[in-house]
């Protein structure tokens, strides 16, 4: 499901905008992500030392996909990005076992943000495609996600390097907007 | 696709940037549908105002006055030293997304910084890393969704406010104005921004004046830190490549 399919799904009315962020740390395949639902080339990555944007405009309807670098130095100027945001996607490299702990802290200070509270959070557990990869049960017991009650959440197991899982990840996306929008 | 471009093909300003609406659009920042729903259809049309009437002002310029503007400006209403964060364009590229076609692209080499003597001459020439001509085949204004890509670096210094408005002019007709606020952006930064539309359909008879009249189809590209305008970009275009 590419971008321009997923703003025709959101029930919004022209002039609107729907914003969605994209967190999470370094190499968990945010920008991949990103890419892959803007049906590019996703074969030249390097870290994202900024942000990376896709806005996409159609017949009146605005979507806006905020990526911004996950590095450790960057993080601390993540919340500059927070407002006004409709859906969290945060992203983790299903494979990197030792990053668990410190991807589970992001998230959790990220979920007591101000700025983000009741924000509809999707956890993609991405990079499924490798073999090591913890399945999505494993890593949501991990993160206590079952513990979340102030807001309604997903996790979705996917691969953004072959974009399975994404369309799935994406549906409740829309399904969560549209329903908050109600 | 036939592409190229001349004159400084560093100064990358966003062809074609989206909203198909023009003048009587009001300003929409980065998001937010459910917190800040703005209808800008309702906003009443920007008092005209003229490239001279804005050079008289003797201050900064200010978004609002430059979405008055009426026809493209003969000249840049700032100076390239305005540009107090070290904000570069780096790279831009259009594609096709139909196809996955890219049917332009441009980069700056990196550490491609004027050398002292081209700092001297800088003066004589008032475009100088900031004009780009575009030349494309007549098939691009057939084109149903396009992405247009620019990226940018910024300096040391943290950026509030960073905010782009772009139009776009054939003959003085405004043909589509873009705007897009940034926001903030990280101290020595390297971004991106895409905007993928649908190419607005344009009617025939204008599509052969278009085509006809090479480089009478111009943009103005203005970028704004907390309201102050810190650059404007250039840019001309063809559309008859390869006749």
């Amino acid at each position: 499901m590419g971008l321009l399919s997923i703003l025709r799904k959101l029930k919004s009315t022209p002039d609107q905008e729907v914003r969605i962020l994209l967190l999470g740390l370094d190499n968990g395949g945010k920008t991949t992500l990103l890419k892959q639902l803007a049906s590019e080339d996703i074969t030249h990555i390097t870290p994202t030392q900024g942000f990376n944007i896709k806005s996409v405009q159609s017949q009146g309807f605005k979507l806006n996909v905020w990526d911004i670098g996950g590095q450790r130095k960057i993080r601390p100027y993540w919340r500059n990005y927070f407002e006004n945001t409709d859906v969290l996607i945060y992203v983790i490299d299903s494979a990197d076992r030792k990053r668990f702990e410190e991807t589970g802290q992001e998230l959790a200070e990220l979920l007591d943000e101000e700025k983000l509270s009741g924000v509809p959070v999707l956890v993609f557990a991405n990079k499924q495609d490798l073999l090591t990869a913890a399945p999505a049960s494993e890593i949501a017991e991990g993160l206590n996600l079952h513990t979340i009650r102030d807001r309604v959440w997903q996790i979705q197991s996917c691969s953004a390097l072959t974009g399975e899982g994404v369309q799935d990840g994406m549906n409740w996306v829309c399904k969560s907007v549209n329903a908050k929008r109600k | 696709m036939n592409s190229q471009s001349s004159r400084n093909e560093t100064a990358a300003t966003a062809v074609n940037g989206s909203d198909s609406a023009a003048a009587s659009r009001d300003h929409k920042s980065g998001g937010g549908v459910l917190k800040r729903l703005k209808s800008r259809r309702n906003q009443v049309d920007r008092r005209p105002v003229t490239e001279e009437e804005l050079r008289a002002l003797g201050r900064d310029i200010t978004p609002d006055e430059v979405l008055g503007l009426r026809a493209v400006a003969r000249d840049y209403l700032c100076k390239l030293e305005d540009n107090i964060y070290n904000i570069d364009f780096t790279r831009f590229k259009i594609r096709d997304l139909e196809t996955g076609t890219v049917l332009f692209e441009i980069a700056k080499p990196p550490h491609c910084d004027l050398d002292e003597e081209d700092d001297e001459n800088r003066d004589a020439d008032t475009s100088a890393g900031r004009f780009v001509r575009y030349q494309f085949t007549p098939a691009f204004l057939k084109l149903r969704t396009v992405g247009a890509t620019v990226e940018f670096t910024v300096g040391d210094q943290p950026v509030t406010n960073f905010r782009m408005i772009e139009r776009h002019y054939f003959q003085d007709r405004l043909l589509k104005s873009f705007d897009f606020d940034f926001g903030f952006c990280i101290p020595n930064s390297r971004n991106t921004c895409e905007h993928i539309y649908e190419f607005p359909q344009l009617p025939e008879d204008l599509i052969r004046l278009m085509i006809e009249h090479p480089y009478e189809t111009r943009s103005d590209s203005f970028y704004f830190v907390d309201n102050k305008l810190i650059m404007h970009n250039k840019a001309d275009y063809a559309y008859n490549g390869g006749q």
